[in-house]
């Protein structure tokens, strides 16, 4: 068996060695591409629902989110917010909890100082400014003006989107351009009329974000005339996401009543769009390998085709059909092993830092590459079992050819 | 003497719409150390008759002893090391495997039977010596002329001291000169190392190398005919 593995070893590197050179050069550019096909794809959907995910954790809904009772009977607010935020909080591994204030709120915004109003409606969420850049990031999002401070009961921070001028998805919806220290209306759902000061203007490009305007808590308990500690929600982060679950069950011990849920569930249309996505990824994955396996399969076809009468050769002059094989399939490594190589380098040197400086902009955020490792590991492993596949498979139906008809192509 | 090759009653057709009987029975025997030539007008089976003797392909009916093994009893990977241990064999088209130098060509046999390169290498160069190109051992097939590439597939032949050396038409797309030196360098071969050499040719120039030649007609054994320069 070592005999035959050294003359298959040597005949592989004579024919890689001393074979046609731009064959060689197109082989290993062909399965560059059809390597860097599989990691590109993969990364760059990856990249999408990696900013999704961070976009909800580290701007939206931190790891987990506690809502108020839905059943027997569903209630509007949490009561005793304080006490449960402080036993969550005693939980090892919860970094910090904040209570929000959840309205509805008309906006109307008069541009020219004419009388002429533009309207819309938006969430506006009431927050502690102090607490919440502990557990969300608007604070480090402020693109004009300032972040809210704790007694700045007339200031408003209006997300991009409703302040409008900043690039907005539906810059048509916006209040076309509401600026730094001006006034903006506020109509709540309850029928409180307030106006407020636009203190800053928020942006972290994730559109359903980008649509939320922060008042501060004390100022959405005096609107929603809540005198005690109740609140609209309570978000909780931890310091791993993915141990979310764990936390949950804790917590469901600590208020049973409350509806507790992981941010994948909180919402249901951006959680849709997550599985799609890894469906897709798993799809285009799953395509981009069936391609590279066929590549190979065409070009070692291809050239043990050319190479039949070389076959017919080697196996009339007592070379084993084993050996021919080997030779075959070890050239087909040779050529997938300078594919991954090359792939990398093109991947890892080029193209990641390229979209990490060049990053796509899409209404859920600036998107990158999240090249994930097994993903990397699942393209290095297809490539080499499809090469395995694909050089044995021709090799193996010239091997097993009739010398004669292998020689005279008969 | 011993019998190298003993065939009786070979037959072989090639199945089609309309089979071709390319050997319809031919019995001959082949001493040890003998020069025979297989002839006959162009489709008459000689072709057919090496490739059976060779191992490159199997008779359709009939028996064949080669150095005393029933050959025909061999699973295909015996052959296959029957051929590497005990044949050589020439083709026609030189058939050199151009990714090679001359001396790789040569060892590739003997470093598949044995599995060493570095012993062979220098075995190879003895015997490129013996054919008269030593000083072109380096160079790949496509850097030497037609007679030179005959020569190397000949060295290859020689590798493993084969029992019988075979040449399908060996000079056929050679020049005269060229097509001389090669029939002179298997007399030369068959006289002083002894080897049994089985040759098939059209030429009736190489008449007067060989020991014996068997005539073939139709698919037939015609005529045997002991030449005068045999011992």
């Amino acid at each position: 068996m070592m005999k035959d593995l050294k003359v298959a070893f040597f005949l592989g590197y004579k024919s890689i060695v001393n074979g046609n050179k731009s064959i060689i050069v197109l082989m290993i550019f062909i399965l560059s591409l059809a390597f860097v096909n599989l990691i590109f794809t993969n990364s760059l959907l990856s990249g999408v629902t990696t900013t999704l995910d961070n976009q909800l954790i580290n701007n939206s809904v931190a790891n987990i989110v506690i809502d108020p009772q839905e059943e027997p009977t569903r209630e509007n607010y949490i009561v005793h917010t304080e006490e449960l935020r402080r036993q969550i909080q005693n939980i090892p591994g919860v970094i910090a909890t904040v209570a929000h204030y959840n309205l509805m709120a008309t906006f109307a915004y008069d541009k020219n100082k004419d009388g002429q109003y533009k309207y819309g409606s938006w969430e506006v969420i009431g927050i502690d400014p102090g607490e919440e850049p502990l557990v969300t990031g608007i604070s480090n999002h402020i693109i004009a003006g300032d972040y809210l401070e704790e007694t700045g009961s007339d200031d408003i921070v209006l997300g991009s989107d409703i302040a409008g001028g900043y690039g907005a998805a539906e810059e048509i919806r916006s209040l076309g351009g509401a600026k730094i220290n001006e006034k903006v209306k506020l109509n709540f759902g309850n029928g409180v009329q307030r106006e407020y000061t636009v203190r800053g203007v928020s942006k972290v490009k994730f559109t359903l974000i980008d649509q939320e305007a922060y008042i501060t808590a004390k100022e959405a308990k005096s609107i929603l005339q809540l005198s005690d500690d109740r609140a609209s929600q309570i978000l909780v982060k931890i310091n791993k996401t993915g141990d979310e679950d764990r936390y949950i069950e804790q917590i469901k011990k600590l208020a049973p009543n409350l509806k507790v849920r992981k941010w994948t569930e909180y919402t249901s249309m951006l959680n849709s769009i997550t599985s799609s996505f890894d469906l897709i990824t798993g799809m285009i994955g799953a395509i981009g390998l069936v391609v590279a396996a066929t590549t190979i399969f065409i070009l070692t076809y291809v050239n043990t085709i050319n190479k039949r009468r070389q076959i017919g050769i080697l196996k009339a002059i007592g070379i084993k059909d084993n050996t021919i094989i080997i030779s075959y399939v070890l050239q087909s490594f040779f050529y997938a092993i300078s594919g991954i190589i090359f792939g990398s380098i093109a991947m890892f040197c080029f193209i990641e830092p390229y979209f990490i400086s060049h990053p796509i902009a899409l209404a859920i955020g600036d998107i990158s590459l999240t090249i994930k490792e097994y993903q990397v590991a699942q393209g290095i492993f297809s490539i080499l079992i499809a090469a395995l596949i694909a050089g044995f498979v021709p090799a193996w139906r010239a091997a097993k050819e009739n010398i004669l008809k292998a020689i005279w192509g008969a | 003497m011993n019998i190298d090759i003993k065939a009786k009653n070979l037959k072989k057709t090639y199945s089609g719409k309309v089979p071709t009987y390319a050997l319809k029975g031919v019995s001959f025997e082949i001493e040890e150390g003998e020069f025979v030539a297989i002839m006959g007008k162009s489709g008459s089976g000689k072709s057919t008759i090496l490739h059976q003797l060779g191992l490159l392909d199997s008779p359709t009916e009939g028996e064949l002893l080669i150095d005393g093994v029933d050959v025909l009893k061999l699973s295909d990977h015996e052959k296959t090391i029957f051929r590497l241990r005990r044949l050589g064999y020439v083709f026609q088209e030189y058939a050199l495997i151009f990714e090679l130098t001359a001396a790789e060509n040569v060892f590739l046999p003997a470093f598949a039977l044995n599995g060493s390169r570095r012993s062979y290498k220098e075995r190879a160069i003895e015997i490129l010596d013996k054919v008269g190109l030593k000083d072109r051992a380096d160079h790949r097939p496509n850097e030497l002329s037609g007679g030179e590439q005959q020569r190397v597939a000949i060295a290859r032949a020689l590798i493993n001291n084969p029992k019988i050396l075979f040449a399908d038409e060996p000079t056929a797309n050679l020049d005269t000169n060229s097509s001389r030196e090669i029939l002179e360098l298997f007399k030369k071969l068959n006289k002083e190392l002894g080897q049994t050499i089985v040759l098939v040719t059209h030429e009736p120039d190489d008449r007067k190398y060989v020991d014996r030649i068997f005539w073939i007609k139709d698919g037939l054994l015609e005529k045997e005919e002991k030449m005068a320069n045999a011992d």
